[in-house]
């Protein structure tokens, strides 16, 4: 087994990389995409006007509401119609970005709620604007709060990367796909796969609660580092 | 006298409840006024009808002759010429004590970074928070000295008028005093200042005039020594001897 796999890193190592490439790729595209976008619709669904945070409930809903998987198929296969067409890897990381954007929009939602009241109230008693209150009050805290959901999408978006598949993207899942069809090793190949996924989740998460203890404020984040 | 506030015959209710009935009254330039009353009668609300985080059903509201409760007012101006300082501090938990303070220069009266940590500076000193305390964060700091941060962040704003909403109630009675030293020394200083407390012996100190508020009205005013010590009304005195009662037993003051 040790040697099956030894073999297949070395003979099909190219394919790996290449794989890792776009894995990583869709992954941290699509979470951008996700956060911009999670950020805007909280902040129009928590202070913009009722319309359009009605207009943001919808799209967070029909989003949450449908399998990731059909989301994608739209982009990908129905936008053409529309004049919208897009190359595999684009249609990837925009459904999953759009898709991103719907759970982080509610991570976001959360955090602004979990800021105090009085912590409006002393922003406005100063004289800040309340899009300056949002600014330099409410956000500084907020995203301090949102931080260890906005670390699980990360980590969920890197093992939904994989649905590029479905519509050809050569990603990880794709390339031990081939690689075990070549070699029939599929145990091994996918092994090799699981340590790639493993390995990155825990930088991810290293990496994140390295930033979370960087930005941790005594009184502010939820985890209540420092306190 | 200048009039630095005017307020003229103030109604608000939520729903059925009515909060406000009628209230009048005015503050002159360097006068400290007190409020008392018990809770539920809305001191709070008119506080925050004056610094305009509740609009009011009737009635209108003056500072410096201007009249705040209209229509098209520029809510933001208005509240960066009065301080507010609140029971339960309200620092903001994401900066220090040095940045609380600087907030509202740089970003509202637009001062350059250097100069607004100069003034922060002196109005955290002149209510006796040291260089050692200007880099913590208010979750590091005691009530006393979250207070404290809070009245220099009001203070370095200079603002025309200060409201004070119960600013001892959440203290632990041994930290009480350092806040309230603090505002007597702002009120020697000329500071105009409203004040909700039931600190009586600060008011029996410094008020020019507490005036006693019960279901949304005020029903008695004058002097402290009339109003504390020889109250008319006689919901006032039985108000005042249940405070008086929590003295004695040492639990303030
Ligand atoms: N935002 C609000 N919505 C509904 N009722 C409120 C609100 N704010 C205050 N009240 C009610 O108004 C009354 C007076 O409150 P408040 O002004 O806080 O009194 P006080 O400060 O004298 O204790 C209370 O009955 C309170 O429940
Ligand atoms: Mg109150």
């Amino acid at each position: 087994m040790i040697d099956d796999i030894l073999y297949i890193v070395e003979r099909y190592w190219p394919l790996l990389l290449e794989g890792l490439k776009n894995t990583i790729i869709i992954t941290a595209a699509s979470y951008s995409i996700g956060v911009a976008l999670g950020l805007s619709l909280a902040l129009l669904r928590s202070y913009g006007p009722k319309a359009l945070a009605a207009a943001v409930t919808a799209y967070v809903e029909a989003f949450r509401g449908t399998p990731m998987l059909v989301q994608l198929f739209i982009v990908y296969y129905s936008l053409p119609a529309f004049g919208i067409v897009l190359d595999p890897l684009t249609a990837a990381i925009v459904a999953i970005g759009l898709n991103s954007g719907a759970y982080q929009s509610e991570y976001f939602r959360g955090a602004l709620a979990a800021i105090p009241r009085g912590q409006w109230e002393a922003a406005l008693s100063i004289g800040l604007r309340k899009w300056a209150a949002v600014r330099y009050v409410i956000l500084p805290q907020a995203w301090r709060v949102a931080l260890p959901a906005l670390t699980n999408e990360l980590i969920y978006l890197l093992k939904y990367s994989s649905i590029a598949y479905f519509v050809t993207v050569p990603e990880l899942v794709f390339m031990g796909k081939y690689i075990g069809s070549r070699t029939y090793m599929y145990l091994q190949v996918y092994t090799v796969i699981t340590v790639i996924y493993v390995t990155l989740a825990l930088t991810i998460s290293e990496g994140m609660s390295r930033l979370e203890r960087r930005l941790s404020v005594p009184g502010v984040s939820i985890t209540g580092r420092g306190q | 006298m200048t009039v630095v506030l005017k307020v003229e015959d103030l109604w608000k209710s939520y729903k059925k409840n009515e909060v406000l009935r009628g209230v009048t009254f005015s503050v002159n330039e360097g006068e400290t006024k007190v409020i008392i009353g018990p809770s539920g009668t809305g001191k709070s609300t008119l506080l925050r009808c004056i610094n305009l985080l509740v609009r009011p059903d009737k009635g209108r509201i003056f500072l410096d002759g201007e009249e705040i409760t209209r229509p098209g007012i520029n809510e933001a101006r208005v509240r960066s010429r009065i301080g507010f300082v609140f029971q339960h501090f309200n620092l903001f938990l994401h900066l220090t004590a040095l940045e609380n303070v600087m907030l509202g220069l740089t970003k509202v009266k637009g001062m350059p970074k250097e100069k607004a940590e100069e003034a922060a500076k002196k109005a955290l000193l002149s209510v006796g928070i040291t260089e050692d305390l200007w880099h913590k964060y208010p979750a590091q700091l005691s009530g006393g000295q979250k207070q404290r941060v809070a009245i220099a962040r009001a203070i370095a704003m200079n603002p025309r008028l200060i409201l004070f909403d119960e600013p001892t109630s959440a203290l632990d009675p041994e930290l009480i005093g350092e806040v309230l030293k603090v505002m007597e020394k702002l009120a020697k200083e000329g500071m105009t200042m409203l004040v909700v407390t039931h600190e009586i012996g600060f008011a029996m100190k410094v008020a020019d005039e507490v005036m006693f508020m019960d279901g949304g009205r005020i029903i008695e005013r004058g002097p402290p020594q009339e109003v504390i010590l020889r109250p008319k009304n006689e919901r006032t005195r039985r108000f005042l001897s249940r405070i008086w009662e929590l003295y004695d037993l040492g639990v303030r003051g």
